[in-house]
């Protein structure tokens, strides 16, 4: 399947099972078949982007493989484990979390809130309905998070009032909060200012490698740094794959999506 | 809003004031008056719990409130209702909490599902189910309601010693108080309050949403119950006009005039609407317009704050703390200070 790729960092994802394996996997909404025959597969400590046009189906396939919606055709495997028509919750204790393109977050609570409650959906007793001596240090775990994505000062703020740049943060401490093996991050640089981009570049290149990154990315300055391989999407299909340079050596690609204005989404 | 430092010492003031009214106050004012308001107060509560931490407005608790009313009657053995049981009253109203609580749960399941209008329509249909069924079984109702209905014996009567069930529905206000403050920095309560927010976000940390929303009506359910059977051993007596599509819409306009979005408003709007009706009435031009009236005050309350009388209160005390010390950056903006209080 991805045998193309030569000059890779990680020698992992050859020798070992990958811990995310798509088969022919397409997706129907009536009429609109947005994602179509997808063969993916994804090593332990793979960064992967997967690029495309606007309503090429990346979204959709992020979407199948957090079990939003099961597939309409094909298979999903995650940790060696069919998950194909499992609901999303049952796949977060197994190490999948993910943000959102257009943040999903609690507003009516607070920085350190939305990390305390993405820490106990992956530590379980949801329905505990006292506090114990486990909380303490739940809370502390969501502060850590906190810090870690650059929010330490704005913890006991709404997230209602935090600026958008603070929410895209917010976005991917939840999901670093769920202590995840695979993360899933939809399109993290969208809307953020110059300075930001670079924050973020250097926060997901300083990621533990034992996390596997699968990165929707417009922008090509983020997208192809933090990446290693590139799966290329065009209309619900993967139209190319390979390295970065590969990538941005590929006229297909080129016509596709680099020659239209790449990086300046609005 | 008010410091958090000052939220307990304010809290016990009130509560001591309001357990020595009785001695300066007529038997009248503490029953018609006092009792009523905690008993509303308290089923405002369930409301404004599934309004303020799960964005959800339930037009079912009058109903739920009414099935823990009519239970107590029917298993007390009391003028009306079925004939073949008489239970302790302790343990009549421990199992008619268990009903009520059950009943909850089998709405929850379908109304967990949906949420704003839908959810709201949903509940008032099934508030008008519960009213239907008791209307048409009158083996359960009786023909003229459920009459003498007894109260537990430490309570005395209802007209010597009034005191005794009014402090009695205080000391559960309290405690109903306090247990929806706990309950929402637990991690059920923040699960609940993040469902409110994003459920789908939620699902993609591995919640159980469905589960989560039903237990949390449960809950609210429980709440529901207690105000009806104080409301039954208050009164001693319930008919289906007790839970009929007029008490559904005085109950929200409570939690509304309260405050949808802060549990104290529940009992504030409350004592309003109980003081409002029974003024009104013995105003001559209203006389039997108490709704009218009642609907007008109402239309004014919100358009002059959308967040009832609690959000008056609380803008008034920021402006004038503003005016008084400088805006602290995370104070105010810090909601949950305030649930910190409550068990910190
Ligand atoms: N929930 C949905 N219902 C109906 N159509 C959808 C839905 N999600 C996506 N689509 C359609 O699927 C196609 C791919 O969308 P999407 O996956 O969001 O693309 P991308 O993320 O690559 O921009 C689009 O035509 C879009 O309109
Ligand atoms: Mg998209």
């Amino acid at each position: 399947m991805t045998d193309e790729m030569s000059q890779t960092v990680t020698s992992a994802a050859d020798s070992v099972a990958p811990i995310l394996r798509l088969r022919g996997v397409g997706r129907r909404f009536g009429g609109v078949q947005a994602v179509r025959g997808v063969d993916l597969d994804v090593g332990l400590g793979e960064r992967r982007a997967v690029l495309g046009p606007n309503g090429a189906g990346k979204t959709t396939l992020f979407n199948v493989i957090a079990g939003e919606f099961p597939p309409t055709e094909g298979s999903v495997e995650l940790f060696g484990e069919d998950v194909t028509n499992k609901p999303a919750r049952d796949r977060v204790p197994l190490g999948l979390t993910r943000t959102f393109q257009i943040s999903r977050l609690f507003a009516g609570l607070t920085v350190a809130d939305n990390l305390y409650v993405a820490v106990v959906g992956v530590d379980g007793g949801h329905l505990r309905p006292f506090r114990n001596g486990r909380d303490r240090a739940l809370h502390q775990r969501a502060r850590e998070i906190g810090d870690r994505v650059g929010l330490a000062g704005v913890l006991d703020r709404m997230v209602g009032v935090l600026s958008h740049g603070e929410q895209r943060q917010l976005e991917i401490g939840m999901a670093l909060a769920g202590d995840p093996k695979l993360i899933l991050l939809d399109e993290p640089a969208a809307g953020l200012a110059r300075a930001e981009r670079v924050k973020l570049t250097e926060m997901l290149l300083g990621l533990d490698r034992s996390i596997t990154l699968l990165l929707i990315e417009h922008d090509m300055d983020v997208a192809l740094t933090v990446a290693e391989h590139v799966t290329m999407m065009h209309d619900g299909r993967v139209v190319a794959e390979g390295s970065p340079s590969e990538i941005r050596g590929n006229q297909l690609v080129h016509d596709l999506y680099l020659g239209k204005g790449h990086g300046n989404d609005e | 809003m008010i410091p958090a430092r000052l939220h307990w010492p304010i809290g016990a003031v009130v509560v001591v004031v309001a357990a020595l009214l009785p001695i300066v106050m007529s038997d009248f004012t503490v029953s018609q008056i006092l009792t009523r308001s905690l008993i509303l107060g308290i089923a405002a509560a369930s409301l404004i719990f599934l309004a303020s931490l799960g964005g959800w407005v339930s037009l079912a608790q009058i109903g739920l409130y009414g099935v823990a009313g009519f239970a107590v009657g029917n298993l007390a053995q009391a003028d009306g209702g079925v004939k073949v049981f008489a239970m302790d009253m302790w343990l009549a109203a421990l199992l008619a909490i268990i009903v009520t609580v059950v009943i909850g749960l089998i709405i929850g399941v379908v109304a967990s599902r949906s949420e704003g209008i839908y959810f709201l329509m949903i509940t008032l249909a099934f508030g008008v189910i519960i009213r239907l069924l008791f209307e048409k079984a009158t083996d359960l109702s009786g023909f003229g309601g459920i009459n003498q209905i007894i109260q537990p014996e430490v309570l005395g009567s209802a007209q010597l010693q009034p005191e005794r069930i009014y402090w009695v529905c205080l000391v559960i206000s309290v405690l109903v108080y306090l247990g929806v403050r706990y309950f929402a920095r637990t991690p059920f309560g923040l699960a609940f309050q993040g469902i409110r927010d994003n459920a789908a976000r939620m699902k993609a940390l591995g919640y159980n949403v469905t589960l989560i929303r039903t237990i949390a009506f449960g809950i609210g359910a429980f709440v529901a119950a207690l105000a009806g059977v104080l409301n039954v051993w208050w009164n001693t007596q319930i008919s289906p006009g007790t839970i009929d599509i007029r008490p559904v819409i005085f109950l929200l306009m409570i939690a509304i005039i309260g405050g949808l979005y802060r549990i104290e408003g529940a009992w504030v709007g409350a004592l309003i609407y109980v003081i409002l009706d029974n003024r009104l009435r013995s105003i001559d031009l209203v006389g039997e317009r108490v709704a009218t009236a009642l609907g007008i005050i109402f239309l004014l309350i919100v358009l002059l704050s959308p967040g009832g009388v609690m959000g008056i209160l609380e803008s008034l005390s920021s402006r004038w703390r503003r005016s008084d010390e400088p805006d602290q950056p995370a104070g105010d903006g810090d909601g949950t200070a305030a649930a910190v209080v409550a068990g910190d």
